[in-house]
């Protein structure tokens, strides 16, 4: 697995952003998936991309022991 | 979860396993979190006790095992059941000796890849299979995050 090349990006920009009809993007779209948050992750290298939610976890980890200490 | 420090443990203890669930979708580009890191390891006597020796140092637990009932973290453990989950310092990790529409760590390393992420070279699922394992699968957790893999393999076909 490697980050996409600037070719294939811009290849699977274009199909997120304009879904071919009957396309498993649209159906995707339909469903409710924000496709453009998909195009910001396939920008990243895969390890960019663990660590970005490496530290999304690390951040509602903080946020729960916040919380679990300030229960009365 | 501190995924880094569990796969760097695992990693640098020589372990052989494959990334799967919810950690393989996120390096694959998905949005959705986790709570745990899944891993399908390679069950033989050798792989066991690397793995043993990796965990032991972050105190693992069988998850939902109540406080006080005695727990030995030890190979046969791992001889007890194809799906073991385990509460450790580091977060939950659930060890899969076999995946639904896999296999084995054997039968999937063909549709794995290796990539670097969390400071060293990982083994983890290829898309499509990644796919296949979530759809056989079919809680509906693993349902939810299937448009949005199809439509990264979508996006990504040549």
């Amino acid at each position: 697995m490697r980050a996409l090349t600037p070719e294939e990006l811009a290849r699977a920009e274009d199909r997120l952003r304009n879904p071919a009809p009957g396309s498993r993007i649209e159906a995707a779209k339909k469903f409710g998936i924000d496709l453009t948050l998909l195009i910001g992750q396939l920008r990243l290298t895969p390890a960019e991309r663990a660590r970005q939610m490496h530290e999304v976890c690390q951040i509602a980890e903080r946020v729960r022991g916040a919380a679990r200490k300030r229960k009365p | 979860m501190n995924v880094d420090a569990a796969i760097q443990a695992l990693v640098d203890a020589g372990v052989e396993f494959v990334i799967i669930g919810g950690w393989s979708a996120i390096l694959h580009g998905s949005r959705y979190g986790t709570s745990a890191l899944d891993i399908c390891y390679a069950r033989n006597s050798e792989n066991s006790r690397r793995l043993v020796r990796a965990l032991a140092p972050y105190h693992p637990r069988l998850r939902g095992l109540p406080k006080g009932l005695p727990f030995i973290w030890a190979q046969a453990t791992l001889r007890d059941g194809t799906i073991i989950r385990l509460d450790t310092d580091l977060g939950k990790i659930d060890l899969l000796a076999e995946v639904a529409g896999l296999g084995t760590f054997d039968e999937m390393t063909a549709g794995s890849i290796v990539t670097e992420a969390f400071g060293r070279q990982v083994r983890t699922l290829d898309l499509k299979s990644l796919i296949k394992a979530k759809r056989a699968a079919g809680r509906d957790k693993d349902l939810m995050v299937l448009p949005e893999l199809e439509s990264l393999l979508e996006a990504e076909e040549p």
